[in-house]
This record gives structure tokens, sequence and C-alpha cells, in this order.
């Protein structure tokens, strides 16, 4: 992976190793957030910016057969939500793109970042993703 | 507050077409005015719906110059932009503008011009978080399908007869895209797969197409027309948009059809017929179950059972829906008020419910954080 390739939005998350999601947390409800609010919704307080649980469990997904030339994804691509461990938080993210057909409801997956597609600025970029945590058979 | 009436319907058909937005627009104005039995100058508000014009035709503020191509000036006009219920959101506003007794006539006028080179894959938001790690309109619809195949165990046959039934439907509609073009399970099951398990098939097409609603005070509308369909309730309600977004239920469709029941003073069991936001075949099975037509989880078999094709006990999408009649999005939920209209005066011809006494139109649209942001729900009553 080239080092001068930026994630796809500043401060969504740290590429690590190991890559962490950047949420943040309401000090006054105790509401965790992915990604950060400007302020907590329920409150109107500031939040602080906390580093996510790297790993989780499927909760449904989709597989993009058709071409989405949008952000240059490869073809097809799994995306969805994933419901982190202790945080107890469902985010959205891409799957492992090499992995697309071995993604489950109920699948344990881990969190990672690589080169997928196209940023704002029309350069590749890099992308948080989930891939499963007993790495399939591939 | 007043009661509130509509008047008067126009359509200009759900096709592919030369014209434009604005024409289309007027050209369904022009029918409704007509239908109602009122002057252009007897309108007192207008309000203009639709989704994509500012993005794909680069026009703004169209609401003034189609009100102005049906004779319409002079009075307030609002150009409204909700997604996918554009329509019924304008219509909402209309029939608060006259409940609240500030004015006696307003048109509504939905219309979108999707017939052009390059219509891109729908998202809500370039920056938004879930479109920059994957997610699109169709993607969102097939995590619901995935989870709703997942938990209830519908299958892929009772989602694709959604398409089956309502191209059935559209084929007597001559509004509809579909027109006399129905399509059989094995095509819907074999069409090329966009997202699973959702196919080509089981996905509405884009469309170019007005409709337009008269509506009127209660107490006034007998000076214009003996054919008056009461607007018992136009709600609209958004998003929870919590950390943990449900992709099995439509808990906006069961808030807002609450809210419509309860001002209408009807529940599910009474409604003869209603049209649904079936963007994507999942879409009816969910909408069936959130209305309440039945118990969540059982829309599956309840449209494999015929319980939800014309002649059965629930008919939806008779007009044929979004997938059998075309998408043109801004257009879409005032046509659904049309259909409305016309089954409860009995001018619906081969597709009329027989005896249609009460209509609900339900539609949703645009996605945040898993959440649908806009819902309406509308019940009309002969």
């Amino acid at each position: 992976m080239s080092e001068e390739l930026k994630p796809m939005l500043e401060g969504i998350f740290e590429v690590g190793p190991p890559t962490k999601l950047l949420g943040a947390e309401c000090p006054t409800c105790g509401q965790k957030f992915f990604p950060k609010p400007i302020v907590c919704p329920h409150c109107l307080e500031d939040v602080q910016e906390i580093k996510l649980n790297t790993e989780g469990t499927v909760y449904s997904y989709s597989i993009l057969r058709i071409p989405n030339m949008l952000y240059k994804y490869p073809q097809p691509y799994a995306s969805g939500y994933v419901d982190l461990d202790i945080d107890n938080i469902r985010v959205y993210g891409l799957f492992d793109t090499d992995k697309v057909e071995d993604i489950r409801i109920g699948q344990r997956v881990t969190l990672k970042s690589g080169q997928i597609g196209i940023g704002l600025d029309g350069k590749e970029c890099l992308r948080y993703y989930f891939t499963p945590v007993d790495g399939g058979d591939k | 507050m007043r009661a509130v009436d509509i008047i008067g319907v126009g359509m200009y058909p759900f096709k592919n077409h030369k014209i434009g937005l604005v024409e289309m627009g007027v050209r369904a104005a022009i029918e409704a005015v007509k239908d109602a039995g009122i002057k252009s100058s007897d309108v007192n508000i207008g309000y203009f719906a639709n989704m994509q014009g500012g993005n794909l035709t680069k026009e703004f503020t169209t609401g003034q110059a189609v009100m102005w191509g049906a004779g319409v000036n002079k009075v307030p006009v609002f150009n409204i932009e909700n997604a996918c219920t554009s329509g019924a959101s304008a219509t909402t506003l209309a029939m608060m503008s006259i409940a609240s007794g500030e004015y006696d006539i307003a048109l509504v006028v939905g219309a979108e011009k999707l017939n052009v080179p390059m219509v891109p894959l729908l998202n809500p938001s370039l920056r938004d978080i879930n479109v920059l790690e994957g997610n699109v309109v169709i993607n969102g619809f097939a995590q619901r399908a995935v989870r709703h195949m997942h938990v209830f165990g519908t299958t892929k046959e009772q989602l694709a007869m959604v398409d089956v039934k309502n191209r059935r439907h559209a084929a007597m509609n001559p509004m509809a895209m579909f027109y006399q073009r129905p399509v059989t399970l094995e095509e819907v099951l074999n069409a090329t797969m966009m997202s699973d398990p959702l196919t080509k098939l089981s996905c509405c097409p884009n469309a170019d197409g007005a409709a337009a609603l008269v509506l009127c005070a209660a107490d006034l509308s007998s000076k214009y027309t003996t054919k008056a369909v009461h607007l018992k309730a136009s709600v609209l309600v958004s998003g929870i948009y919590d950390e943990w977004p449900d992709m099995q239920t439509f808990e906006e469709d069961q808030r807002a059809s609450r809210i419509a029941y309860e001002k209408a003073g009807l529940g599910p069991e009474d409604i003869s017929a209603a049209e649904c936001h079936d963007a994507f075949t999942i879409c009816e099975v969910m909408h069936t179950e959130n209305l309440g037509f039945c118990p969540i989880g059982e829309g599956g078999p309840f449209i494999a059972s015929g319980a939800t094709a014309l002649g059965g006990k629930m008919p939806m999408n008779v007009s044929g829906g979004l997938l059998g009649k075309g998408h043109p999005l801004g257009a879409t939920a005032a046509a659904q008020i049309v259909e409305g209209v016309r089954q409860l005066r009995g001018e619906c011809g081969d597709r009329q419910v027989i005896g249609a006494k009460t209509f609900l139109t339900e539609c949703m649209g645009a996605e945040l954080r898993g959440d649908a942001k806009t819902c309406t729900v509308n019940i009309l009553t002969k």
C-alpha cells in the first residue's frame, strides 16, 4: 500500500495498523456515535472522540453486482451493517472485496483498511472495510 | 380546522417523453383544473413537487413556471423537494393551508424528467459516510430483503410475486410504463441480478411523468363538482436516526399510519385498497406488514395467498405501483393519490376495486442512518 493514499474523508478512521473507526461519546448521556456528530443530537452537548471496537457481527449486507461508477468500487462489492462489540452501535461499511461471497448474517468480522475506489477528489483513496475474522478459506 | 376534499385530478402518462419537465407538469395541472370544474384564477395557493430538476435538467423554482403554464399567477407558489414523497408532502402542505382557513383552493403538481442521458445510481448525499462506504439506494433495500428473508423466512419467489402482480395491474393502466406488458415469475427471477436478491425486474423503472390534484375546502366543493373525494388524513413523518437502525421493519410506516388512522377514525381493516412505495419488491412486502394489513413477518405468505391482488381482500398497487407504472420521483406520490381518487369515483375500468369506499396511499423517500427521511400516509374516503 503506497503511503500517500489518504482516507476518503478526514476524521472517519485511523489508518493504523490497527485500523480504528473514530466515533464519539456524549459525556452527558453516554450515547456513542459513528461518525462523530457536530454535537450530541439528544443533549446538544459537545461530544468526545473515541476509538471504536474493531470487531463485530454482520447484521445485514448486500452484494451490488452492477457497476457503481460513483466512487469506482470493484464489481461486485459487498457492503452493509455491522454490530460492533462492546460499543453496541450498528455501523455501515464495505466488506473485504476479495471475500464478497463469504459474507453472511451473523458472520464475525474485524476492521481493516486499504485502497478501494476513489474519493471526492477523484483520486484513489483508502477506505475502511470489514473482513471475516476466521479468514474464510481464501 | 376545516375538512378538505380533493375535487380534481390529472396525470401525464408515466413513460419516456420528448417533452420537458414544465410541459408535463402543465398538462397534468390543466387536466386537474378542468376536472375540478374550477377556473385557474380560483386557485389560491400552489405547491410544485420535484426531486431531480436541479440536478438532471438544471431547472429551479420550476413550480412558478408550471403554475403560470396552467394559468395560475400572483398567488403563493412553493417548490417542494422531499425525495419520493415530494408529491404527498406537497399535498400535506396544501391540506394544512386549507384546513387552517387561510386558503380555499390549492393546486398540487408533481412532475419529474428522468429520461435524460446518464442518470446515476441514486444516493442521498455524496458526503454521507454510508454512501462513501458503498451504500446506494438499491443496496439499502437489498439489505432489508436479506434481513427479512433471514428473520422471517421470506422467499425469493414471494418477492418476485410482487412484481408479477403489479405488472399484471399495470397492464390494465394506460398511464403506466408497462401498460399491456405483464411478466412471468421466471422472467423476474432470471433477470439480471442487481443487488442480491433483487433482480432488474425487482426494481421500478425510471419514467417521466406528472400528476396533479386540486384540493378544496369541503364546505365549498359542491359549488364546483359532484364527485368530491374526502381527504381524511395527510401525514408526513421523518426518521428516528438512532445508532441502531432496524432493517426488517419500517417504523416510519407504523408511526405515520397510526397517526393517519387516528385522524381518519379508521383502522387498517377498514381500508378497501392501497398504493405503497414499491420501488423494490421487498418494499411492498414490508409496507403491507407495517401499515397493518397483515402481521409483521407475514408479508411473504400474504402476497403468495393472492390477498394483495385485484380481487383479493387487500388489493395493493392496483395502478401497477412504481414497479408497473414507473417512478418519476416528484410525481409518484401525487399519482398514488390520483389513483385513490379515481378508484373511489369508480373510474378505473378493468382495474377497478369493486365497491371501494376508502383508500390509503403510502410513500417513503431517501435514507439517513438506515431510516427513511420521509414517509407519508394519506387516507381518502368516498
